[in-house]
């Protein structure tokens, strides 16, 4: 397993975890997508992964996409290859949905154990995990567009999904952020725990449900481990 | 606010548009289509306005159409037909607005009324509303895509008992089969659904808002694979113009 500079993996009895590197607030920089693709490539081969758990390192989660990098990537202002230009971003959006599309169609629960601040593409990438949990620290959001953005990487259909078109209208144009409790009230979460235990809740509950796991079936595994814990 | 058709009163407020359906005291529809969409999206473009808020004026949002103008109806024979789809394609026309839309609804709110509000993309109510399709104890059915409307935010049994049973429902009911988004208290509807649109909308360019609606509408219209290529595409244009670039003319 190939060293990465912005993402440690490690496989510890059959659940990977994968933890966002680069505290405080493990942004996600170009590097970091680029080896997150390359993960995810290397994660499809992988015979005795059974679940994985995505974290952040330190006290967040993370902050999200590293705005000047993405727009160094529509050009540098010269006019030349402009139409190369237009494509770099392009690509890294394509990219960077087939990597997050990866996760969701995975046949292995994939969860997403978040602590602190989740904003941004952060929030895109737990969303498309099949289960969310975060500590009673968690801070969410979706602040495309007060940088006169849209998500980029789904973000909407997502949020609209859990919380309805209302909701997720409301959210993404506000850009406002938001606390668990609200997450929680809109489905955008499947949990809050003590920030301390989010992530052993995580991997507990990866491995209660990994050896039966059908995608559809979780609901009722949820409930399960719900009342087994409280 | 001042009357721009009939039983129709408008105002500009911090570039949001506010609808006003008057005819006092219940704000009956004389016709499905109470204001032409040529003039809506004229008023709409005129002030830049970049979003709007449906309400009734009075005590009441509406209480749909009355019997006579239902009756009168009828009597223009084929023309009826014409008239229906007028009133279907205002409220496609306010479905598919890009901007957001919230219906604040206080008071009484039924049949035609209902399926306005249901065109709208938020609902915001007082807790004295009440909601209703009374439709069926007339032994007609709501025609402006109510039932639709209805079921796309409710479940099965709740939207038969509203449009077969013509259950009469109130504010606290309707949070809970999601016909609104958010109850507040009788005196805060203005204030609070102003508040909202502006929290939403200021500052934010109108094209943010126009990409941020056609995300949210290709979520539930198009593949999701086709709606995130769009997607891709919104977000470049975007980035490109923040970035400094200027308008792409290669498209």
């Amino acid at each position: 397993m190939r060293n990465y500079n912005t993402i440690t993996f490690d496989l510890v009895d059959g659940i990977g975890h994968i933890i966002l590197n680069q505290p405080p607030s493990n942004v996600m920089n170009l590097l970091f997508f680029r080896e997150l693709s390359d993960l995810v490539e290397k994660i499809d081969g992988m015979s005795t992964l059974k679940a994985l758990v995505i974290s952040g390192k330190g006290r967040h989660f993370s902050s999200g996409a590293q705005l000047d990098e993405l727009l160094s990537l529509v050009g540098n202002g010269e006019s030349g290859g402009k139409g190369i230009n237009n494509h770099r971003l392009q690509e890294f959006l394509d990219r960077n949905y087939r990597t997050f599309l990866f996760f969701e169609n995975l046949e292995i629960p994939v969860i997403s154990a978040i602590r602190g601040v989740c904003l941004g593409s952060a929030l895109e990438l737990a969303l498309f995990s099949h289960f969310r949990f975060c500590g009673e620290d968690a801070v969410f959001g979706l602040p495309e567009t007060t940088y006169q953005l849209i998500p980029g990487i789904g973000g909407l259909s997502r949020i609209s999904a859990l919380a309805g078109k209302a909701k997720a209208l409301e959210l993404v144009l506000r850009g406002n952020t938001f606390p668990a409790e609200k997450a929680l009230q809109y489905h955008l979460v499947d949990k809050i725990l003590p920030k301390r235990m989010v992530v052993p809740f995580a991997v507990s509950f990866a491995r209660s449900i990994m050896s039966n796991y059908r995608k559809g079936k979780s609901v009722i595994y949820l409930n399960k481990i719900t009342m087994i814990h409280e | 606010m001042k009357k721009v058709h009939r039983h129709i009163q408008w105002e500009v407020s911090k570039n949001i548009g506010i609808l006003g359906l008057d005819n006092p005291p219940g704000n009956y529809l004389e016709s499905p289509e109470c204001i032409p969409v040529t003039l809506l999206n004229q008023l709409i473009e005129c002030e830049e306005v970049k979003a709007l808020l449906v309400i009734g004026t009075g005590k009441h949002f509406s209480g749909g159409a009355s019997r006579e103008h239902l009756i009168s109806m009828t009597q223009l024979d084929d023309k009826m037909i014409g008239i229906m789809e007028n009133g279907k394609h205002l409220l496609e026309y306010i479905e598919h607005l890009h901007i957001p839309v919230v219906a604040a609804i206080k008071g009484v709110c039924f049949g035609g009324g209902l399926e306005i509000a249901l065109a709208c993309h938020i609902r915001i109510c007082t807790s004295n509303s009440l909601f209703a399709f009374p439709e069926s104890n007339q032994n007609i059915i709501p025609g402006l895509g109510g039932i639709y409307r209805l079921r796309e935010q409710s479940s099965f049994l709740d939207t038969l008992k509203m449009v077969l049973g013509g259950d009469m429902i109130d504010a606290g009911e309707a949070l809970q089969m999601k016909l609104v988004d958010d109850i507040v208290g009788n005196d805060e509807l203005m204030g609070y659904s102003l508040s909202l649109l502006e929290k939403m909308t200021a500052g934010r360019p109108l094209k943010v808002i126009r990409y941020v609606m056609q995300a949210l509408r290709n979520s539930s219209e198009l593949s999701f694979a086709e709606a995130m290529k769009e997607e891709t595409r919104m977000f470049c244009e975007l980035a490109r113009e923040v970035a400094g670039k200027g308008m792409s003319n290669e498209e």
